[in-house]
């Protein structure tokens, strides 16, 4: 064998790095957040991504909802006038019932589905980007060789839970300045914007993993994402109508929040099984 | 389509039957299909410590399908990989941690600097990376002073010197390498042949498997396997 003839041997290198220590799921599920956050810190793919729909979604939004919101101006004062003549002082849940009943597109319930439509369609522009940018790159080699796949799974989800919860941090009050929706009831509004999170990360990221595997990323995204979006958005809906619900049971929140939050739960319990199935060639 | 394997073995220590070495690698009768082309039938071969294995053949043949093979990447078709690390024998999916792994394929992330790549992949395996490890490290694959540039801004050349530093990282008892001297100058071709060399002569002895058809690197080989791709 022909070798340099300086060849060193064990350098000093070898005496001072370490063996390869124990390292649990948890500290590489860390690491690879950290290494998330620290590369969308310089390349900001995935805040632009999702900054750009956004941004243009309530651009738009407010737009295409001038006319009702002028008609509604116009048209509200003049029925409650009428309807106070007639039955005396209207409280406010018969203000609201009314509300609903005259501008049925335009009640708060209907106000949240549409955010989260948004939400959901910003979170599908930007939270791909964790697994698809990895695939494209050509670094998951590097990640299947010194990373299980639950801690991979796990470090993905944490950063498009942290995505998502700055997105819905910045676009809610955004959208309910546009649209002028309402808190409702303060706590199961906190429930189901929390749980909504969840399920919506948990959903994003199993599907990214899916569709970078796949070697697909628009419309294979979509269309994987819409059978799990299906359950998840129906159980959205009944929360929401729970926020604005006159009188709000605590049973009742309690189930509808609960479903949401049991869906995200269950959905990330067996996308951290399957995981592997999807990570491993 | 069967391709034909030819092993040629080249001062092979023999084991003792019935005990398990120190370090070794087992491919027993290994072949691999993607889909209904096989890439290679029943290739066999035993390489242990202080030796290098060199996979050789045409393009096409399957040098670096074997490679990920022996590396636990991807699943063969039929046959085995038994990897034996201080003495205990595990299927070579188990046994990630023990490899270093340098490949054409292999990229590390532009978006971070080379420092900051080495660190990353340190925390992942528990490994103390101290501010000397780093320079010595670095120093070693020849690329001092260019630890704080991103990866993006590398040349092909610093980013395969780049790759080795990640294989040495832990310092692993075996050492896979695919094309190794790809995009090297003659001062990085004298780094690899250096880190093969080291790893042949290290304590308690490495071992390192070499894809390749450069005839300076088929050279190095122990023994080696010829795959020929049918066409």
């Amino acid at each position: 064998m022909e070798l340099a003839a300086n060849s060193s041997g064990r350098g000093p290198l070898t005496q001072r790095t370490s063996e390869a220590g124990t390292v649990t799921w948890v500290e590489q599920a860390r690491a690879i957040f950290l290494k998330d956050l620290r590369a969308e810190s310089r390349t900001k793919v995935a805040f632009s991504a999702i900054g750009v729909f956004t941004l243009s979604s309530l651009l738009l939004m407010a737009l295409a909802t001038a006319t009702l919101k002028e008609l509604k101006a116009f048209s509200e004062p003049r029925f409650y006038q009428a309807f106070d003549r007639l039955h005396g002082s209207s409280d406010v849940a018969v203000k609201s019932i009314v509300d609903a009943a005259l501008f049925p597109a335009w009640s708060d319930s209907s106000k949240m589905a549409i955010l989260w439509v948004l939400l959901c369609f910003a979170a599908f522009a930007g939270l791909s980007h964790a697994f698809v940018h990895e695939e494209e790159a050509g670094t998951t080699l590097a990640l299947r060789l010194t990373m299980s796949a639950p801690a991979v799974y796990a470090g993905k989800l944490m950063f498009n839970l942290m995505l998502i919860a700055v997105v819905t941090v910045v676009i809610t009050p955004a959208f309910m300045l546009v649209t002028g929706m309402h808190v409702g009831s303060p706590l199961v509004f906190a429930g189901t914007m929390f749980s909504g999170c969840v399920g919506l990360a948990g959903s994003a990221t199993i599907i990214a993993a899916l569709a970078a595997k796949a070697h697909g990323t628009g419309a294979l995204y979509g269309a994987l994402g819409l059978p799990l979006l299906v359950v998840f958005i129906a159980l959205l809906m009944n929360a929401a109508n729970t926020v604005y619900a006159p009188q709000v049971g605590v049973v009742q929140a309690l189930k509808d929040v609960g479903g949401l939050i049991s869906y995200g739960v269950a959905l990330i319990g067996v996308s951290s099984i399957t995981f592997r199935y999807v990570w491993e060639e | 389509m069967s391709n034909q394997v030819d092993t040629r073995s080249k001062n092979v220590n023999e084991q003792p039957i019935g005990t398990v070495p120190p370090i070794s690698i087992c491919i027993d009768r290994v072949s691999h299909s993607f889909g209904s082309r096989c890439v290679f039938k029943e290739v066999s071969a035993s390489v242990g410590a202080g030796q290098i294995l060199i996979v050789s053949g045409s393009n096409g043949s399957g040098k670096s399908t074997l490679l990920r093979i022996v590396a636990g990447l991807l699943t063969q078709t039929s046959g085995s990989v038994a990897v034996a690390i201080d003495g205990a024998q595990a299927p070579s999916a188990n046994c990630r941690q023990a490899f270093g792994y340098v490949a054409p394929d292999l990229v590390l992330y532009r978006e971070l600097t080379g420092a900051e790549n080495l660190q990353f992949f340190a925390d992942l395996r528990g490994i103390k990376l101290d501010r000397g490890s780093l320079i010595d490290l670095l120093t070693r694959v020849g690329l001092r002073g260019r630890g704080r540039d991103l990866v993006g801004t590398y040349s092909s050349g610093m980013r395969q010197r780049l790759k080795y530093a990640f294989a040495l990282l832990s310092n692993p008892p075996i050492l896979l390498l695919d094309e190794p001297t790809a995009n090297l100058d003659v001062d990085g071709i004298a780094i690899v042949e250096r880190i093969v060399e080291a790893q042949q002569n290290r304590a308690g002895g490495g071992l390192t498997v070499v894809a390749t058809n450069e005839p300076r690197e088929v050279e190095w080989s122990s023994l080696q396997i010829h795959l020929v791709a049918d066409r």
